[in-house]
């Protein structure tokens, strides 16, 4: 298996194939069924985001290692060119779905970790992990 | 309550059907409406009223902004079929001096 | 063992104690596991799961779409907690919004408190009943010495924050047009400009202004696009509307008001109001200023304020005590 797939989301049958390959990876890696359902439910929301507001962008899913290969997880990154977020901060903090960082702060309580960049007008970056334990 | 809007076009005519009730929570719909016509200069738009049950200072709002809209497009605007109690509100406000309206005829 | 195995195995047991004897005692066991695994942020989603596993566990032949039908739950959990964290933190900000707004609210009393003058020679009484926490209605008086008294109602296009912050504009213009014998028609060209320059296209003040000679008793009046006020002669009992087809403030910069003028005899008196006095929603063929002249002169043996009152009391019954719109009524008699 690679590394590092690729899901283009363009329209919603995109999202579907996005949460299929994340939950094949995340089981692969040894995710049990809890959370497994965690972290497609996070692919689902990040590629609903850029279908939602972004209209075109990517999921990239990627099996990531630390301490020397001795600890396993998942990476998901979510890139897209669409209107960009405003202030980030909130967005995690407490900004709810009314915006159009819809639901990532939801999203947190998910995984072990989330990270965002934005820029107005340029797009948005969201990269997420989650740690086999 | 809701408000909608049916556009026909005839040639360098455009037709709106506005139907339903305008106000504070509806207005919003109303100004996505019509702000989604593309207007080209010289083009005539006509909205029809007819159907409009109620509509408060709100909506009033949103025909003002539009007109300075089409206005600044060169382009012309009619609202037609106006009853009374809306010929009324543009009387008073002053716009019936400014825009172009027709109340609606009897026995049609 | 670590502690969620530990726990787990706890579960398992419960469980299997529950299943073999239905009595309160093990509920109420399991209900204590529960704070356990709180405490150790384990989630409902996370539960199914070890139930799940348990029953696996406890029935080695368990059919495989149980487990199927298990791992829905799980997947349905998942999605479910996480719209459940999204509406807690919509039910907190709005909150949040609340109380900034209730904030507001008591600024803008603040602010655009009217103090109803006392001239000498006149009875003037006025009420101001926003329909939300905004008024959307203002009145302001000016009264500098004992010649002329200034009155402008005004009513603001638009409800809540946004017109209560272009409300706040109208006031300022007005104080810093400062004098109680400004030409209406100059007043309101004044504020025209200023607001045509300041807010966006959707947004308007209509607004009356009248000064009153108190040496004279002529009182001189402009009309932006503001609901007509009523005059009443007592001498002939007739009321006379008080038109003007001046344009609502904000929506030409050079536009070009005018002024009238009506002289007041004993017992004549005028009422000032918004559209919040004259138009109801639910009756829409109603003659509501032939009602509000009958009103007026039933009471107009009363003091300028009871008469506003009693107004208002009548016209909040007949609309069964829920107006659509601020409300905002001034009478001034002779």
């Amino acid at each position: 298996m690679l590394d590092e797939t690729t899901v283009q989301i363009v329209t919603e049958l995109d999202i579907v194939a996005a949460r299929q390959l994340g939950r094949n990876e995340a089981k692969a890696i040894g995710f049990n069924k809890v959370d497994q359902a965690r972290i497609a439910t996070a692919i689902s929301e990040l590629a609903k985001n850029i279908f939602l507001y972004a209209s075109v962008g990517k999921i990239i899913i990627k099996r990531i290692t630390k301490n020397g290969n001795s600890e396993k997880g998942i990476a998901i990154i979510a890139i897209d060119k669409g209107p960009g977020i405003k202030d980030v901060g909130k967005v995690l903090d407490y900004s709810p779905a009314a915006n159009n960082g819809a639901g990532l702060h939801a999203v947190k309580r998910l995984v072990d970790l989330i990270e965002i960049q934005s820029e107005i007008g340029m797009g948005t970056i969201v990269r997420i992990e989650k740690w086999l334990r | 309550m809701n408000v909608n809007v049916q556009f026909r076009e005839e040639g360098d005519l455009l037709l709106g059907f506005i139907e339903g009730e305008i106000d504070t929570f509806t207005a919003p719909t109303l100004r996505d409406e019509l702000n989604s016509i593309c207007i080209s200069e010289g083009l005539f738009i006509e909205l029809d009223l007819l159907n409009v049950s109620f509509m408060d200072s709100t909506g009033l709002g949103v025909f003002v902004a539009f007109y300075k809209k089409v206005m600044r497009e060169n382009a012309n605007l009619k609202l037609v079929n106006l009853s009374g109690r809306l010929t009324r509100l543009f009387e008073i406000t002053g716009l019936s001096e400014l825009m172009d309206i027709e109340t609606i005829k009897k026995g049609d | 063992m670590n502690i969620l195995k530990q726990l787990k195995a706890q579960y398992k047991k419960i469980l299997l104690d529950y299943i073999l004897n239905q009595n309160e005692s093990n509920l109420y066991i399991g209900q204590n596991l529960i704070k356990q695994l709180i405490q150790k942020n384990v989630t409902p989603e996370d539960v199914i799961g070890i139930h799940k596993q348990a029953i696996e566990e406890i029935y080695e032949d368990l059919p495989e779409s149980i487990s199927h039908a298990y791992d829905f739950l799980i997947e349905l959990m998942v999605h479910f907690g996480l719209k459940v964290k999204e509406h807690q933190f919509l039910l907190l900000k709005q909150e949040e919004m609340r109380i900034e707004m209730d904030i507001a609210a008591k600024i803008q009393n603040l602010l655009l408190e009217t103090t109803i003058p006392t001239p000498e020679l006149l009875d003037i009484g006025m009420v101001s009943i926003p329909k939300r926490k905004m008024n959307g209605d203002y009145v302001h008086f000016l009264h500098d010495d004992e010649n002329y008294l200034g009155v402008a109602v005004t009513d603001v296009v638009g409800k809540g924050v946004p017109a209560a912050l272009c409300m706040s504009m109208v006031k300022y213009g007005l104080d810093t047009l400062g004098y109680a014998n400004s030409n209406p028609s100059y007043v309101l060209e004044v504020l025209n400009k200023i607001i045509e320059k300041s807010v966006d296209d959707s947004m308007f003040v209509s607004l009356f202004y009248g000064r009153y000679n108190l040496n004279n008793d002529i009182f001189t009046w402009a009309s932006a696009g503001h609901e007509p006020a009523l005059y009443y002669r007592a001498k002939e009992n007739i009321f006379y509307d008080l038109e003007s087809k001046g344009l609502l403030l904000g929506i030409l910069p050079e536009f070009k008001y005018i002024q009238h003028d009506v002289k007041l005899e004993k017992d004549d008196f005028l009422v000032l109001m918004t559209d919040g006095v004259t138009d109801f929603r639910k009756l829409e063929e109603f003659d509501s200023r032939g009602y509000i002249k009958q009103l007026a002169v039933s009471y107009s043996r009363l003091s300028a304020q009871q008469m506003c009152e009693e107004i208002y009391k009548d016209l909040e019954r007949l609309q069964d005590f829920n107006l659509d719109d601020d409300f905002t009524i001034v009478i001034i008699k002779k």
